[in-house]
């Protein structure tokens, strides 16, 4: 007879019942409509299970391109003028007055009861790669892999607040409660590393413009909570709790936990209770972690060249060259969702000393992840998304610029997106997007689309809708896939 | 996948007509309302928006008309003449179409088809049917006769299934404490009602713990979900807001059994009531929990109606069970909810005081709010009494008292009563040169600037006040260094001499009369030492915000207040030990600020706990008076001030500062709380796709839901007010918040609704599993006076509850969910009794009191890293308010507590009227590392070792403690061999056994460390260990 392995046993309870890492009565009921209602919602779907998906959804609807995503968010909302979208006409037009015909009627933040100028962009911009895309000087290690990036100009959000445009960038909705990207994809498809959270959120900031974040923006909000981003901290333990305490050797904490173990499993013999074998595998999983994480954060394993491609000085600091680091070893690793935070983009004043600091933080680093992913066949599999919450406004505001959403720019690269073009365009004072316009709902159903996911497809019953990343809304935009 | 949820659609979407659906007739509610609301109303149902082929299929006589394509959509009696069947069974073109991604199963199809046949007979939806009791079923059935168990077992005699045997005596009063009360019993309470042979020997166990204070706050958890209570706004830069009281309110309110009609007025209109009381206005605080912003940028027009959505959405999931939020942009897909419901229910809150930005931008001005910024808090607010505060007050003054009395007795040693005396003569010598008690040291004034490193000298008057000529920019301050001075120097006092001068457009006032003060001693080497100060205050000052509340005196910034032109204005500061220059050192002092009036220095060589009574007239008094004429309140005085003047005993120097510090805390056991109050009502129009620019919809009035009994609307002459609407909720009309209400209550004390569904019993919602019971208990809640009480007893005494909770392996297939209730189900403790549970069975739960602020356990160090504006710091609690229960932890919604995160509390941004439970390795790791666990461990290890002797004692004493049963023989004899090996260990590593035992804040006992670190860890292993955290 084969002897029992309680770990084995708990995910074949759970496969069984639908009780997977759920949990009692209520909440396992309630997950397992959910679950119910997805299965009866997603008839369509062509061919079998790909290898790595193990979550809710069974079949893709497309080839599957990406298998995770790395999500580079310039929180704050760095400005379009001084990265992709090169408008010589506001140059010429600098601190003239803004022409009203652009600006009437539509909304402003800090600039709300202010006369309006034009502020002309600061930078230079070079022509790069076969394509020749415009980026500005202040990025030339982008420049540099031009040819690996798919530039969008013309993008558009519905929210002119730090706070509601990153829920609606992160969940597209403002609601309180929907899921963030990372955790729709958990729970649409699994995460393939058995030793680590499968969504990872890392944060590194500037020294201009912060702004602050909120971890409901990596929140699981109506899908069970195991589904949520897991926040490594730049400080202390990289998990919360996941080092052993004072006191506490590796060697006393593995008894300790098989002593828990030993005693949940006599539990389990007195009392018929699914959770108790999920609780003995989920301790198993937690000592794992306690060796795995501490292993992948130790950046001092990569050799020297590594270190400078992403130019980072002292290994683990936190900063946005050891997080994009991270990032790979993570994508390696098999998470399914990484997505830095760089908090240093929010220039309502010093936007030359602000652009110049943000992109010295960001561009070497950035160009190494493309490369180094690249380098070791990962690019292929591998969605990058680099973008802010929102972007700036064309009309000054002091030394600065105000928030701005009817226009502005983000680059994806790598996970089967059409590399080396520059898609849309904003008009010709890049107030707004006016070619092949990008919502933020068609950006997440192009995405979840190379991720072999039909949008519509990927969905929660909650309080009696229907809950989507996009909504009701969005359009796949085929025009950027490869 | 398919393969594998069908039958949990079965189960879930039919629980309780799976097996006996061929015999009955097809209920409309129950049986077709749920496929068609899934499958068919979002084109065929109210929203005649999105209606397809107008056809409309929730209302019978729409659906019996011939549509625009001149097709009947159903014909009664006539399914083979009805357009639906012949749709849902059409292979060409099925319904629903390929692109709604929904299937019809064949069972569904047949039960349509039937119905049809049946005569196609609609039903109101249940929920928004009036209420009527149902007859109790044959109570003959199962043998009680208790309500609750007349429904169940007759439902469980229907299907043939036996419930389960009563749970064991021991395991039932742990049950019935965890869910009362969220504590375990203790031994002693155990040990009690496992000798008590009387019959009705648990019913006096339910009634002593209904009686209990902690079953209040319980309670509270539950409700501060739904009522999304929150320590911070939320939005942006999530800063505090001032509301623990409305907390205690609803801990309070549960105890005293507040009628639950009364509680529903009281916390929406409690303001509006003639002759509101405090506690009325304090309970109103339930609509300002509304997330809020003060971002920079945001306009205030947008978070008003922001504000205004939430609020709908919160109040109808909390009383009426429904989800409005669709209706915010257009007519209910499935319920028939419309748009001008939301707008209308929105109205009734229309006059509440708020402002979309809670802020004072040069852009956004806000003339209310003039001057706020980020450490503001969030009017409108009042200041009511907390009991407490007023409770820790006189705590901690009996404290300080004995510690005075304590501090005073040490002169009963001679050389300690000869140091006294000497200290007597030399400050009547000091006076005799300074009566005022204060000296006026010369000093040389700088003003320091960034791009000049020497700085510019500022000449001072021969008075010594220093004047300056410009207002000291960004980066710049005053250095004082002060003369040489022998004298001890206790407090430094600084005199301003005129007020300081107003802002030319009056805008920045908050902070230009701000000034701050810091200090070091520079040696003659011109190495510097930081002088901290224990604290400074000024007798007159304006109101200085830091985090959300009036900072308690001037360390951190004195605003000055204008007053008159030529009052003196002085401030005392104390440094955090008095300071003896040694030869050669001076004092700096460094003065910061925009506006600075002129102002004169001066020191003393005595000290105050509060800095205002240094060098006091009694003192000096008291001094000059010959030690034989002194009286015993003067000798007692004189004692205090050698101790503050000195330090000459360090730590009851500090001891008595801290002390004074928290009694200050305790703000005179007053606090401040955000409250409702009315004002004229702002218009509410009908936003189209809920866009808040878009002023084209109509305007509405108040007007209670369409769709549900007793409407109550405005009219031209009388406006109905939040008062109206709270009353309608609480009507005899209404029937949903009594169905709302008394399902929740039944999952708290089940693990499930009797409709799983708690924030959903729309259309989309789940139909009950026990119809009948659920009306039943409706009316009974209603009738008898909206008792929660009397509902709480009724549940947790049926025979139902009190099942044992064993699974049934031999339902699994036919009652996966356990819906027929053929046992109890297990149930895992919430984030907060997890807490609770594990510092009880250690012994160091704090239960001394009720209510108060929020307090700060343990919290990974940079948590808030990520917030800003202002930055924050997370000072975990010093004192035994670490040890409180967890619904008094602070509920930081941006960055909630990672144990509460972690298992499945809410941020409360919104209603909650439903946890998840997970059960994953983020919780092993917090009960494993958390510092509170194991500080818990380590007391419960220690508690053991002087509650028992000998291993196998204790462990057996362990697990009455923590589970109320005795181990079994494998389990002793497992935790006799881990204990072992833990010995061995902590043996050879004693280091590692004082690592362990130093961990949290808890005084560390004596004893032999490897003894206590092995049973340290053998408590770690009980805290972790599934039956601990669960409820069985």
């Amino acid at each position: 007879m084969p002897r029992f392995d309680p770990v084995t046993h708990a995910l074949s309870i759970n496969r069984r019942t639908f009780l997977s890492q759920g949990a009692y009565g209520l909440g396992a009921l309630a997950f397992a409509m959910l679950q119910g209602r997805l299965g009866a919602a997603a008839p369509s779907g062509s061919g079998a299970r790909p290898a790595g998906w193990n979550g809710m959804l069974s079949a893709p609807d497309y080839p599957v391109k990406a298998k995770r995503v790395i999500f580079l968010c310039m929180a704050g909302g760095p400005s379009q003028f001084e990265t992709f979208d090169h408008k010589p006409r506001l140059r010429e037009l600098h601190d003239q007055p803004f022409p009203e015909s652009f600006t009437q009627g539509q909304q402003l933040a800090q600039l709300q009861n202010r006369v309006l100028k034009a502020r002309g962009p600061f930078t230079e911009f070079a022509r790069h790669g076969r394509a020749g895309i415009e980026v500005s000087e202040l990025f030339p290690h982008l420049g540099s892999v031009a040819d690996d990036l798919c530039v969008i100009r013309s993008m558009q959000t519905e929210q002119i607040n730090h706070d509601t445009a990153h829920a609606f960038m992160n969940t597209g909705s403002i609601i309180k409660g929907r899921p963030s990207m990372g955790s729709w994809l958990l729970y649409g498809l699994g995460a393939e590393s058995d030793d680590l959270p499968g969504f990872i959120v890392l944060t590194s900031e500037g020294k201009h413009g912060l702004q602050p974040i909120s971890a409901r923006q990596w929140s699981s909000g109506i899908l069970p909570s195991r589904y949520q981003g897991i926040q490594f901290q730049s400080q202390g333990d990289a998990v919360h709790y996941v080092g052993n305490p004072e006191g506490v050797c590796q060697s006393t904490q593995r008894l300790v936990v098989e002593e828990i173990k030993r005693l949940n499993g006599l539990l389990a013999e007195e009392q018929v209770d699914p959770e108790i074998a999920t609780r003995i595998a989920q301790y198993e999983m937690a000592f794992k972690m306690q060796t795995s994480v501490p292993e992948l954060t130790d950046l001092r394993q990569e050799p020297q060249e590594i270190l400078d491609l992403y130019g980072v000085t002292s290994p683990g600091d936190g900063s946005f060259a050891s997080n994009c680091l991270l990032a790979r070893r993570l994508a390696e690793r098999g998470v399914r969702m990484i997505q830095l935070y760089h908090r240093a983009w929010d220039h309502h004043g010093q936007l030359e000393e602000g652009m110049k600091s943000g992109a010295r933080d960001v561009d070497q680093a950035t160009a190494a992840l493309i490369t180094d992913l690249k380098q070791r066949g990962m690019l292929d599999d591998t969605l990058i998304l680099w973008g802010g919450e929102f972007g700036r406004t064309p009309m000054g505001q002091g030394s600065g610029r105000d928030h701005h959403i009817l226009g502005f720019s983000v680059f994806l690269a790598g996970g089967g997106v059409k590399p080396g073009i520059t898609y849309g365009a904003t008009d010709e004072l890049g107030y707004r997007a006016v070619e092949n316009v990008v919502s933020v709902h068609d950006l997440h159903a192009t995405m979840l689309a190379l991720m072999g996911i039909d949008h519509r497809r990927l969905a929660a019953k909650f309080q009696g809708l229907d809950i989507r990343l996009t909504g009701v809304a969005g359009e796949v935009v085929t025009d950027l896939m490869a | 996948m398919r393969r594998l949820v069908a039958p949990i659609l079965t189960a879930i979407a039919l629980p309780v007509s799976a097996v006996a659906a061929d015999l009955r007739p097809v209920s409309f509610n129950r049986d077709i309302r749920p496929i068609m609301a899934d499958t068919c109303f979002l084109c065929h149902g109210p929203d005649a928006s999105s209606r397809e082929a107008g056809m409309r299929l929730d209302l019978r006589e729409e659906a019996l008309k011939p549509t625009r394509n001149d097709v009947i959509p159903i014909v009664p009696g006539r399914p083979e003449e009805s357009e639906i069947i012949f749709r849902i069974t059409d292979d060409l073109e099925p319904m629903p179409p390929e692109e709604a991604h929904k299937r019809l199963t064949s069972e569904q199809k047949e039960l349509i088809r039937r119905w049809v046949a049946e005569g196609a007979v609609y039903e109101v939806h249940w929920a928004y049917a009036p209420l009527v009791r149902p007859p109790l079923p044959d109570s003959g059935v199962g043998g009680s006769s208790h309500p609750i168990d007349a429904f169940v077992r007759a439902r469980l005699a229907a299907e043939e299934i036996e419930p389960s045997p009563e749970a064991d005596k021991s395991r039932l009063l742990r049950r019935l404490s965890l869910d009362l009360t969220g504590l375990p019993p203790t031994p002693a309470e155990l040990g009690a009602f496992l000798a008590d042979p009387d019959p009705g020997a648990y019913e006096r166990q339910v009634e002593r713990l209904l009686a209990s204070p902690h079953h209040g706050e319980r309670m509270a958890v539950w409700w501060l979900d739904i009522a999304r209570f929150a320590d911070t706004v939320g939005f942006h830069g999530d800063q505090n807001q001032r509301i623990f009281p409305y907390r205690d309110y609803v801990i309070n309110a549960f105890n005293a059994n507040k009628p639950f009609d009364q509680f529903t007025i009281e916390q929406l209109a409690g303001d509006l009531l003639p002759g509101a009381t405090e506690e009325h206005r304090i309970a109103t605080g339930y609509n300002r929990l509304n997330m809020m912003t003060r971002e920079g940028g945001a306009q205030p027009a947008e978070y008003i109606a922001k504000y205004g959505a939430e609020r709908v959405r919160s109040v109808s999931a909390a009383w009426l069970g429904s989800t409005f939020g669709c209706a915010e942009c257009h007519d209910h897909k499935f319920d028939p909810i419309k748009a001008s419901d939301f707008y209308e229910l929105q109205a009734f809150f229309a006059d509440l005081k708020q402002w979309g930005v809670y802020s004072d931008y040069d852009y956004t001005p806000n003339p209310d709010l003039a001057g706020f910024n980020n450490d503001y808090p969030f009017p409108p607010e009042i200041e009511v009494r907390s009991p407490y505060l007023a409770a820790r007050q006189r705590q901690l003054e009996a404290e300080l008292a004995d510690h005075r009395a304590a501090s005073r007795a040490r002169r009963e040693n001679v050389e300690v009563a000869l140091a006294f005396e000497a200290w007597i003569d030399q400050a009547r010598a000091f006076l005799a040169r300074e009566p005022s008690g204060w000296s006026q040291p010369g000093l040389v004034a700088v003003l320091q600037k960034k791009a000049v490193p020497d700085g510019e000298p500022v000449p001072s008057a021969p008075d010594g006040i220093v004047c300056l000529s410009q207002e000291l920019r960004s980066g710049e301050s005053l250095r004082l260094t002060l003369s040489a001075s022998r004298d001890p120097i206790a407090a430094v006092r600084i005199d301003f001499t005129e007020a300081p001068r107003a802002d030319p457009d009056g805008r920045k006032d908050n902070s230009r009369n701000r000034v701050t003060l810091a200090a070091v001693v520079r040696s003659a080497g011109g190495t510097e030492r930081k002088v901290g100060f224990v604290f400074a205050d000024a007798a007159a000052k304006d109101p200085h915000f830091l985090g959300g509340a009036e900072a308690i005196g001037i360390v951190r910034g004195w605003r000055i207040p204008r007053g008159a032109a030529d009052a003196v204005r002085s401030g005392i500061w104390l440094p955090a030990q008095p300071l003896r220059l040694a030869e050669g050192e001076v004092l700096e002092l460094k003065l910061s600020g925009e506006a600075v009036p002129p102002f004169r220095v001066f020191t003393s060589p005595f000290g105050s706990a509060d800095a205002l009574s240094s060098a006091s007239a009694a003192v000096r008094e008291a001094i000059m008076i010959p030690r034989e004429r002194r009286l015993e309140s003067q000798d007692e005085l004189l004692a205090d001030a050698w101790l503050l003047s000195t330090a000459w005993d360090p730590a009851a120097f500090d001891r008595h500062h801290d002390l004074a510090e928290k009694i200050r805390e305790t703000r005179d056991g007053r606090a401040w709380t955000m409250v409702s109050q009315a004002a004229e009502p702002r218009p509410v129009r009908v936003l189209a796709r809920g866009d808040w620019q878009d002023e084209s919809g109509p305007l509405v009035l108040p007007a209670t839901p369409s769709f549900l009994p007793g409407r109550r609307e405005s009219t031209a002459e009388k406006r109905l007010t939040r008062l109206d609407f709270a009353r309608w909720l609480v009507s005899a009309e209404n029937p949903i918040t009594a169905r709302t209400v008394v399902n929740r209550l039944w999952a708290m004390f089940f693990g499930t609704g009797l409709s799983a569904t708690l924030d959903d019993l729309g259309a989309q919602g789940e139909v009950p599993s026990h119809p009948e019971l659920l009306e039943w208990l409706a009316c009974e809640f209603r009738e008898q006076s909206w008792d929660l009480r009397h509902m709480v007893r009724l549940l947790v005494t049926s025979a139902t509850y009190r099942q044992g909770s064993n699974l049934r392996p031999e339902l699994l297939e036919r009652d996966p969910g356990n819906r027929l209730l053929a046992a109890q189900n297990p149930r895992r403790l919430e984030a907060e009794f997890v807490r609770d549970n594990a510092l009880a069975i250690a012994g160091n739960l704090n239960l001394r009191a009720l209510g108060g602020p929020s307090v700060k356990p343990y919290q990974p160090a940079g948590y808030y890293a990520a917030l800003q504006f202002p930055d924050r710091t997370y000072v975990a609690s010093d004192d035994d308010e670490q040890w409180r229960r967890g619904v008094y932890m602070h509920w930081q919604r941006t960055f909630l507590h990672p144990m509460l995160a972690n298992f499945d509390a809410p941020a409360r941004d919104e209603c909650a009227a439903q946890r998840v439970p997970s059960n994953t390795p983020q919780q092993a790791l917090t009960l494993l590392n958390d510092p509170t666990f194991l500080e818990a461990a380590r007391l419960f290890a220690a508690r053991l070792q002087r509650e028992a002797d000998g291993d196998e004692g204790r462990i057996r004493r362990a697990f009455l403690i923590a589970l109320s049963r005795d181990p079994r023989p494998a389990e002793q004899a497992s935790l006799l061999g881990f204990l072992r090996e833990v010995r061995r260990h902590y043996g050879a590593n004693v280091a590692e056994a004082g690592q362990l035992l130093g961990i949290g804040i808890a005084p560390r006992p004596g004893g032999d460390p490897v003894e206590l670190a092995a049973w340290t860890s053998l408590a770690r292993v009980l805290l972790n260990s599934h039956e601990v955290i669960t409820r069985y």
